[in-house]
């Protein structure tokens, strides 16, 4: 590899700014599903992909576990952990997007900002930025040097 | 082993979280939702749950029978846009996120006592219920909701313009 750019990965500042982002973009996106679960909910409902019984333990769940997790890569609570949890969600929105982009399925992505009832038609943005996150993930967790800023990391 | 263990402390914490703050909180939902549109209207049952049970209309016919008796007046809960773009012929536009604004007509329109039906986009769309609790908390108390709304109404060919 390039020695320049084994310096820049290598670079702690740049872990950390990789970590900070990717834990707040988590966390914006939580939040107006924290606010609003019965339209997140409806949201789930929306991508036709998951049995009735769980829709609503996804909806009341899975922004926390944004939130958590979000919040554990920024002040570095097992950071490595934490975006383990948050490459899995990562992996299951890439999959769930494909798959209803596959079968021509109009739905609300519910991202970020939920506004019910917007079916977004073209969902190849949100595919490559998802890629994108994925990315940094796979760095932060790659990433083998001392993390700077962290309660408890290993 | 030490990578479970960090998983297992994060996930629990945030399963704990969630549990709770959906528990204390007005905008929390049950636990299980009703997403069987065989069942009504789809909804993740808050706890200020909005689905009216007893008034809802839940044959595509009897919601004809009653367009039909000219006693109701059809209201549509949907935007402007969708209204404009087809909706049940005769029927009123009152979307509801424009609530405030256009219900000054229809008060002074239709006295308190007629018969009013609403309706949506179908199974999926809560818009209707929210509409006739809207009118109800104005006073008119003969409101039905037609769940099956516009998209059941066109399929089977009832009158539209």
């Amino acid at each position: 590899m390039n020695n320049f750019v084994k310096k820049f990965i290598d670079n702690s500042w740049i872990e950390l700014a990789a970590r900070w982002f990717l834990g707040a973009t988590f966390i914006y996106a939580s939040y107006s599903k924290i606010l609003a679960p019965a339209v997140f909910a409806k949201i789930i409902y929306g991508y036709a992909l998951f049995p009735s019984i769980f829709i609503n333990l996804l909806a009341i769940v899975l922004p926390f576990v944004e939130l958590v997790a979000g919040l554990a890569l920024i002040v570095g609570f097992y950071p490595r952990s934490a975006v383990l949890i948050i490459n899995a969600m990562l992996l299951a929105f890439i999959v769930s997007l494909s798959i209803n982009i596959i079968r021509g399925h109009e739905f609300d992505c519910g991202c970020f900002a939920i506004n019910a009832g917007s079916p977004s038609t073209f969902s190849g943005p949100l595919l490559i930025r998802d890629l994108f996150y994925l990315a940094l993930g796979g760095y932060i967790f790659l990433y083998r040097n001392s993390r700077r800023l962290c309660l408890y990391s290993n | 082993m030490k990578t479970v263990k960090e998983i297992s402390i994060i996930l629990g914490l945030s399963i704990v979280a969630a549990l709770a703050v959906n528990y204390f909180s007005p905008s929390g939902i049950a636990l299980v939702g009703q997403w069987d549109t065989s069942q009504g209207v789809v909804t993740a049952k808050e706890k200020n749950h909005i689905v009216i049970e007893g008034v809802e209309i839940g044959t595509v016919d009897l919601a004809r029978k009653m367009y039909d008796s000219g006693d109701y007046i059809f209201v549509d809960a949907r935007s402007t846009e969708d209204y404009e773009e087809g909706h049940i012929k005769g029927a009123w536009s009152i979307p509801v996120g424009q609530f405030e604004d256009k219900i000054a007509a229809f008060l002074e329109r239709y006295p308190l006592d007629v018969s009013i039906v609403t309706y949506c986009s179908g199974r999926t769309c809560e818009d209707s219920h929210h509409l006739a609790e809207y009118l109800m908390e104005l006073g008119y108390d003969k409101i039905n909701v037609f769940i099956d709304g516009f998209p059941g109404w066109e399929t089977e060919g009832h009158p539209v313009e």
